[in-house]
């Protein structure tokens, strides 16, 4: 089990995450909002404290719909588990935005400011994805890594969430899970990474899948 | 347009305050200034986003200069003699709380005419009936983020209705649709919150 904290500059930030998350896609914001955004990373980033927990288990794929990780069996459903062909291994993640960002959002929220609400939501959301791509450069081995997947996502019913919990410590990284499969801090992920040396990298999973009703669709 | 219309338009909220006040100065009502000023601004960056050429930001920007101006005008208000298109109970439902679409949609809400009661977050289908009854509330708008939380807006619906209250309910949120909405019996859905004022609009006409 690994387990970190850090912390990162505002410079490392990339504003054009936060504009995505923003609903921007590829165009760019008027320089009246960009300045907003830089300010509020400004304020908010130095206050965040990142944290993730990973563990690599063995796994297998036992059907079309099914895996089974660390003896656990998840149904992650067929879009997921069409790209797990050749896994032999699973790299088990949570990571979050931290308790930190979170009362510093918070805090903002008092302001009964609905435009910076919306920022700091956004910064929170490329916060929690880069703990994820943290893992993955942290993570050294010689079989071929996926990309991370994650309940609630791909028609992965997010109450497996539990199940993918309660293979880690008690609130791992400081998080709450509710009966309803909600993470506190809200700005929290969780999921894997499957691993194997046959296993064939995929394109992000938006890029190649087929449903184009799905509400989390990212390309779309 | 007149200045109040262009500040809300372009979301300036401080401009917004003196172009209200300016207004009042000019001997106009409150009631007049929404009307003639306020809500067609939010009308018009409402079909900016319709036709993509402004990004939830703008709208929000406009929502903070409609309320920064309106705040001015509420204390000037005398009860009865001011009209709202209805009443709308607003909330994410129990066991979620996730707001930021939510407080969106009640933005743009207000911002067109109605008067909005926002409940917040992990509300309960008790709550939303006792706050719908002490405001007589015309309708009654429910939030949802997750797959897991969504199941529970067909238990408010199904409340309303044992309840015996004449309310439309509307619901919303990323993982929704229209066919979910129509399967829990919600007497409307949108999936963005410009189209939350049309569709509450439609349900009252």
């Amino acid at each position: 089990m690994v387990e970190r904290a850090f912390q990162i500059s505002p410079e490392e930030l990339p504003e054009k995450e936060v504009w995505f998350a923003m609903g921007y896609k590829d165009s760019v914001p008027e320089e009246r909002i960009r300045g907003m955004v830089r300010e509020l990373i400004c304020e908010l980033v130095p206050k965040a404290t990142l944290r993730y927990i990973y563990q690599v288990v063995e796994a297998e794929k036992l059907s079309p719909r099914q895996v089974r990780m660390a003896g656990k069996t998840f149904t992650p459903e067929g879009i997921i588990c069409s790209y797990l062909q050749g896994m032999t291994h699973a790299l088990l993640f949570i990571g979050s935005a931290g308790w930190e960002f979170d009362r510093a959002k918070e805090a903002l929220k008092a302001k009964d400011d609905i435009v910076a609400d919306f920022i700091a939501d956004s910064i929170g959301s490329v916060l929690a994805e880069m703990t994820v791509a943290r893992i993955e450069q942290d993570y050294v081995g010689k079989e071929t890594i996926s990309m991370p997947y994650s309940p609630g996502y791909c028609n992965w019913d997010i109450r497996e969430q539990h199940i993918l919990f309660s293979l880690f410590p008690e609130r791992p990284c400081g998080i709450i899970l509710s009966e309803s499969s909600l993470m506190t801090p809200e700005k929290s992920v969780s999921g894997f990474f499957a691993l194997g040396e046959t296993l064939q990298r995929q394109p992000y999973h938006c890029q190649i899948c087929k449903n184009t009703k799905c509400f989390k669709r990212r390309n779309a | 347009m007149d200045n109040l219309y262009q500040a809300i338009f372009k979301g300036l909220a401080p401009l917004a305050k003196t172009a209200v006040q300016e207004s009042l100065d000019n001997g106009k009502t409150p009631q007049d200034i929404i009307d003639e000023s306020m809500i067609p601004a939010m009308e018009a960056i409402g079909q900016e986003f319709e036709a993509g050429r402004v990004f939830v930001p703008n709208l929000l920007l406009s929502a903070r200069a409609m309320k920064s101006a309106l705040d001015i005008l509420k204390p000037l208000m005398i009860a009865g003699q001011t009209t709202t298109l209805g009443t709308v109970v607003i909330g994410t439902v129990k066991g979620d709380l996730h707001d930021i679409g939510k407080n969106l949609v009640a933005s743009m809400l207000e911002g067109r005419g109605f008067k909005v009661i926002n409940l917040g977050t992990d509300v309960s289908k008790e709550r939303f009936i006792e706050a719908a009854k002490e405001n007589n509330a015309d309708i009654i708008c429910l939030s949802a983020l997750l797959t897991t939380t969504m199941d529970y807006m067909k238990e408010v619906v199904e409340a309303v209705r044992a309840d015996g209250l004449d309310i439309k309910v509307m619901v919303g949120g990323a993982p929704l649709n229209a066919e979910f909405a129509a399967s829990i019996g919600a007497d409307g859905y949108s999936s963005n919150a410009n189209e939350a004022v049309q569709v509450a609009k439609k349900l009252l006409s």
